[in-house]
């Protein structure tokens, strides 16, 4: 048998991490336990952080929005502030996995696990969300752009956890806009999937146009040159196919049991002719 | 429960509905035991391969194992299968799909068991191997059983007519080639059992199976064991589908009871080995031709039938032998030659699936209406309706319909449907970047197991010495409601309150051999044996009562719930006082019936050993509503109707369940399922990669009962279990036809394929115009 | 480990490894087999339980997990014998066939009616979609939850 911490407070979870540096940090088990089940990892201890509560919930600051690490996605989703403020991270969350699963996982824990198909991904980053990590050494934050450094890999470093997320609330933007292909059309992984946020001027033009696809490379992908290109661009059948083709050059996905390389770059362009074509 | 009878053609609730609502219900995994051992078994991991040796000391050693047993120490053939008999146990010399066993590890506790496993060395020396039916059937390839060159388990042919030359002949001939893949069962209790040895020696098996009676005689023969050495218990299974037709746990655990004290030993593989090593649907290529006049009357077929059954027979001659039967649709066609070969590959093992061969051949031929009705600009129901096979015609197998054959009355209930009727203003209406359209599919399945295995089943009814009623079901309930047939049947000729009804599941020792829970039999071979089993009980009910009530005739007395009355005087004796006077041997009343065959003296077929050909059909028109996104490629049913002809129904509800649920299982294997391979390797190892439809996947789907009444069964009733699957896929690919353009002939049409299609099919357009 | 938790209405104090799964806890320490499992992975909703009235997967959890928190399984559903609305119209509806999905859709069922009183049927497709059934192609479920919703909303079932 191993132990599970089930620590409530940062005083009790620091003494755990600094004297169990292989313990696995989990709070909803909707990926490490799975993982677990087939051999992989099998780490000699495990810490859940589903009773943190300084690390849950939803709090307003100023023009921001804090959402705890250890929220579960039903929480999220039950959020006035975030259903009303943050449509896009709510549109986002609503597709993950299914009501247990929202029920169990936690927006920390989709973050942490830092796959390409994490659905709450592509909102943050459109929002340029900040992460906000602690350790018995202190806190640092960072953008999630940076946080996330590959497929399941970020810049957590030993002892230290993901405590809570800053989002900046969007201010101006017309369109919010999740969308998301799986193989069904619920219990589904995305094969791809594309946040957007745009901002129109009166005379059917982007005057912004932020962007990104999940699923579709290695991180969640955002392209400068597909939103430079909308900047202030009309939105017509021609702007449009040029845009659909700026992303398909932006993105890098692979090929994987649930769809191809191919079938996710054309996709990843589709889902941006769908958006800019209902403005028009 | 409810103090009423159990009548036939009511809804009654399903007997088994309140415990399993309650979780009181045990499955065959929901028994432990106490002093409990766990059993497992080693997979080969290899798709093809040598075995050099499989060491087990060191899992031997570790504490808390109590045996791990190799192909040295498997008594009797060490070889399973139903017809062909070609399957290892436990692997001694070769493995041949990745799910082969190669050790058989017995442990205190499930963590032990694990670390056991790992430590289990099985040293493989890899082989080529065979992937898909061109690479089995190329000159020189790899042979997976040495004894079968060529790697074909059965080559056959079905002719009629002079199928060549009316093709030539024929004003029109279409052509194309279908693909399938392989799918799973996808069952939710995954295979499972425990076993045990009585202190005489005797194993009892408690198991997920659908054949508790061929277990006894297929476990028998691979371990060496008497049959009546091993009594075989079959609780209600969590599905099945076909998959626990044949054995899965059933060898191990017998071979891990012998080796455990007197201990209960248990097995339960895990939904990673269920995908592994479970049995699978043949994945198939069909390669069709098809001639018609130019009114539409379909002239002649040509079709050749690859069906791969993987590392070993199982039931694949079968599976191939009711594909090529059904290869021609329910239609009448004067000329076919259909040729097939089922295939060893080094792929999972591939055998019984409802829709059992069918489904893979529906896909084709009606596609080819579809694709006839096109070139002919004929309406597709139309066409199909002027070709459906009506009672006295000859199928395409050269089989006359004797029986009850109800396809075009199917097809006309679609016709007369609003949802038929009012199909254009419906795909007129599509949103932006979304197409719709409509398609149909005539579909029908064969009832039984055919010629060359009597279809029999021994029912078994008592008067309790309480004065219920009991009888004792020879054959499982995988979920399909047969059981609750038996109850209403019982309840209608007995006249009994569902209270004093009671079904005892399947039990080698206490129920009679009654064939497997599979083809679409169940309620018709056990229910028309059951019919004549109490209506003795019933006449011996009112005949002991007559003795009772000093009555000189047994015209004046009337079985009523709990009493048998004498109507003149209104006396009575009660059921519990009745069955105090009758000797246990007077209250049992057993009756065997056997299916029915065709009885044409064809001159064709002949390769098949067993399962052709067949009398029974049902029928079934479906209607699928489609809607497509151009820019994903994503499909959605959105609206679903199944007309079918099951005969006459007993219950409503329960026939209702069986369209459904198949109708379900048919848009899975429409749209997403498919065990993705890679030279034997699974690559959608668990439920998160390998996809079977949600409640938002499938949409409401509306269910007409086209009751023609089948003299031969019991009530009039034929089975649907099977039926329903084999239409969606075909009219979800018609309605795609009509949606985009698009010329689907590999399933699962998933996002990505009909988005490449369309793409294909845009360009085409485009290039011609150019 | 010591383990304090209410389990169906009752306090109980079991010693169980921590790191145990609850599905197996449930199943083979308390003999609570109504629980099911179908795929060990979270994604079939077969080992569904209720955590303090809400829905999770029980092969996901582990026994420390329960410390302090009231469990339902669907042996809890029926009290004195009396089938909870739900479980009345699983029967009645023709919801049940093979039955091993049928634990894990009643408690997802009964928590979504209980946080959405009027689902209708879309968002009860969406409500269960976490539970995979093989048999019923999911029709006669919704028919059963919504025949349930109504009754529970204390109206007579249409």
């Amino acid at each position: 048998m191993r132990e599970v911490h089930l620590p409530r407070t940062p005083e009790e979870l620091w003494p755990i991490l600094d004297g169990e540096p292989e313990v696995a940090v989990y709070a909803g088990g909707t990926d490490l336990i799975v993982r677990m089940g087939t051999g992989r990892p099998d780490p000699p201890s495990l810490v859940c952080l589903e009773r943190m509560e300084s690390w849950r919930g939803v709090r307003d600051e100023s023009g921001a929005l804090w959402l705890g690490a250890c929220t579960t996605f039903s929480e999220l989703l039950r959020s006035g502030d975030v259903c009303g403020r943050l449509p896009l991270l709510a549109a986002a969350v609503a597709t993950l996995g299914s009501p247990q699963v929202r029920n169990m996982g936690t927006l920390g824990g989709n973050l942490c696990t830092a796959s390409p198909a994490g659905d709450s991904l592509p909102p943050l980053y459109v929002m340029d969300a900040a992460v906000e990590l602690q350790s018995s050494r202190g806190t640092r934050r960072m953008p999630i752009r940076e946080f996330i450094t590959g497929p399941g890999r970020t810049q957590l470093q030993r002892g230290e956890v993901l405590t809570g997320v800053r989002v900046g609330i969007p201010q101006g933007f017309q369109v919010h806009r999740f969308e998301k292909v799986g193989q069904r059309k619920a219990l589904a992984c995305a094969i791809a999937s594309m946040a957007a946020l745009l901002k129109l001027s009166g005379d059917g033009a982007v005057s912004e146009g932020r962007i990104a696809w999940g699923s579709v490379g290695p991180t969640v992908v955002v392209s400068a040159e597909v939103e430079g290109f909308l900047r202030g661009r009309k939105v017509t059948p021609a702007t449009v196919e040029e845009a659909a083709a700026l992303a398909e050059r932006a993105v890098a996905p692979i090929d994987d049991v649930r769809g191809s390389a191919a079938y996710r770059r054309q996709v990843a362009g589709n889902l941006l002719r769908k958006l800019l074509y209902e403005t028009l | 429960m409810k103090s009423d009878i159990p009548e036939i053609g009511r809804s009654v609730p399903r007997a088994d509905a309140a415990a399993k609502v309650t979780g009181a219900e045990r499955y065959a995994a929901d028994y432990y035991g106490e002093d409990l051992l766990w059993a497992a078994v080693k997979r080969a991991e290899v798709p093809h391969g040598r075995i050099r040796s499989v060491e087990t000391a060191e899992a031997k050693a570790l504490p808390g194992v109590v045996d791990v047993l190799t192909a040295a120490d498997v008594p009797g053939t060490n070889r399973q299968g139903i017809v062909h008999k070609d399957q290892p146990v436990l692997c001694g010399d070769k493995v041949r799909h990745c799910g082969d066993a190669v050790a058989l590890v017995i442990a205190e506790d499930r963590e032990t068991l694990r670390r056991a496993l790992s430590l289990v060395r099985a040293d493989i020396e890899p082989l080529p191997g065979v992937f898909g039916v061109d690479a089995a059937l190329a000159p020189g390839a790899a042979l997976v059983h040495e004894e079968n060159p060529g790697n074909v388990l059965l080559k056959a042919v079905i002719r009629k007519g002079e199928a060549a030359e009316n093709l030539t002949a024929s004003d029109v001939v279409v052509e194309e080639t279908f693909e399938v893949p392989v799918v799973s069962h996808a069952f939710l209790e995954t295979e499972n059992g425990i076993a045990w040895q009585e202190s005489d020696g005797r194993i009892v098996l408690v198991v997920s199976t659908q054949a508790p009676f061929r277990d006894r005689w297929e476990v028998g023969s691979a371990l060496g064991i008497p049959m009546d050495r091993m009594r075989i218990i079959a609780p209600y299974l969590g599905g099945a589908f076909g998959g626990k037709d044949g054995a899965t746990v059933q060898c191990f655990l017998a071979l891990a009871a012998r080796r455990a004290g007197g201990r209960p030993v248990k097995m339960w593989w895990d939904r990673r080995e269920s995908l592994l090593a479970g049995y699978k649907r043949h994945a198939a290529r069909m390669v069709y031709r098809l001639g018609a006049k130019s009114d539409g009357t379909l002239q002649a077929l040509h079709c050749r039938l690859y069906y791969d059954t993987g590392a070993y027979a199982h039931l694949g001659g079968e599976v191939l032998a009711l594909g090529m039967e059904h290869a021609g649709g329910p239609y009448r066609i004067p000329h076919t030659l259909i040729e097939g070969w089922c295939v060893y590959t080094n792929s999972p093992v591939a055998g019984a699936m409802r829709g059992f061969g069918v489904i893979q051949v529906s896909f084709a031929f009606e596609r080819m209406m579809d694709i006839l009705a096109e070139r002919l600009r004929r309406d597709p129901l139309e066409l199909r309706l002027q070709n459906a096979l009506r009672r006295g015609d000859r199928n395409c197998a050269g089989v006359t319909l004797t029986t009850s054959t109800g396809i075009a009355s199917c097809l006309e209930t679609v016709r007369r449907h609003p949802l038929w009727r009012d199909r254009d203003a419906w795909t007129a209406a599509a949103a932006p970047f979304k197409r719709r359209g409509v398609g149909v599919a005539a579909v029908f399945n064969a009832m039984g197991y055919g010629r060359g295995l009597p279809d029999s089943a021994i029912a078994k009814v008592e008067l309790t010495e309480q004065g219920g009623i009991r009888v004792y079901c020879g054959v499982t309930d995988m979920g399909q409601g047969n059981a609750t047939a038996f109850f209403q049947i019982a309840g209608q000729i007995l006249c009994q309150e569902s209270g004093a009804i009671e079904l005892v599941q399947p039990d080698t020792d206490r129920t009679l051999p009654s064939g497997s829970a599979s083809a679409s039999r169940t309620t018709y071979t056990y229910g028309n044996a059951l019919i004549r089993a109490c209506e003795e009980l019933r006449r011996r009910l009112i005949g002991r009562a007559a003795l009772v009530l000093l009555a000189d005739t047994t015209d004046d007395l009337e079985l009523l719930p709990g009493r048998v009355k004498h109507l003149r005087t209104g006396r009575e004796v009660p059921l519990p006082g009745l069955a105090a006077m009758m000797s246990a041997e007077d209250r049992v009343c057993i009756s065997q019936f056997i299916m029915p065959v065709a009885r044409d003296g064809l001159d064709t077929g002949r390769e098949f050993v067993i399962g052709f050909p067949h009398l029974l059909f049902s029928y079934a028109a479906h209607l699928a509503y489609v809607e497509a996104d151009e820019l994903t490629g994503a499909v959605e049913v959105k609206q679903y109707l199944a007309a079918t002809d099951g005969g006459r129904v007993l219950n409503p509800q329960a026939y209702e369940q069986q369209i459904q649920g198949a109708v379900a299982q048919g848009i899975g294997y429409a749209l997403c399922e498919e065990v993705q391979l890679r030279e034997g390797r699974i690559l959608t190892p668990d439920f998160a990669t390998y996809v079977i439809p949600t409640a938002m996947d499938v949409p409401e789907i509306a269910s007409l009962a086209v009751e023609t009444c089948e003299d031969s069964g019991p009530y009039g009733m034929k089975g649907v279990g099977e039926v329903g699957i084999n239409g969606p896929l075909p009219a979800v690919a018609n309605a795609l036809a009509g949606a985009c353009g698009v010329r689907m002939t590999s399933a699962p049409i998933t996002a990505e394929r009909l988005l490449a299609a369309m793409r294909t099919a845009h360009s085409a357009r485009k290039g011609g115009s150019s | 480990m010591t383990i304090r938790f209410v389990l169906n209405g009752n306090a109980v104090q079991i010693e169980a490894p921590a790191d145990r799964r609850v599905v197996d806890l449930l199943r083979e320490d308390l003999g609570l087999t109504g629980t099911k499992e179908g795929c060990g992975g979270g994604e079939c909703g077969a080992c569904t339980i209720l955590i303090d009235g809400e829905s999770r997967l029980s092969c996901l959890m582990l026994a420390a997990q329960l410390e302090g928190r009231a469990v339902t399984t669907i042996e809890g559903m029926t009290r004195d014998g009396v089938l909870h609305p739900v479980q009345e119209a699983f029967v009645r509806c023709g919801a049940v066939q093979c039955g091993f999905c049928t634990p894990g859709m009643i408690l997802s069922a009964s928590a979504l009616l209980k946080q959405r009183p009027d689902a209708g049927r879309l968002e009860i497709r969406a409500g269960l979609s976490g539970n995979l059934c093989r048999c019923t192609g999911y029709a006669k479920i919704v028919d059963a939850v919504e025949e349930a919703a109504a009754e529970l909303r204390g109206k007579k079932p249409e």
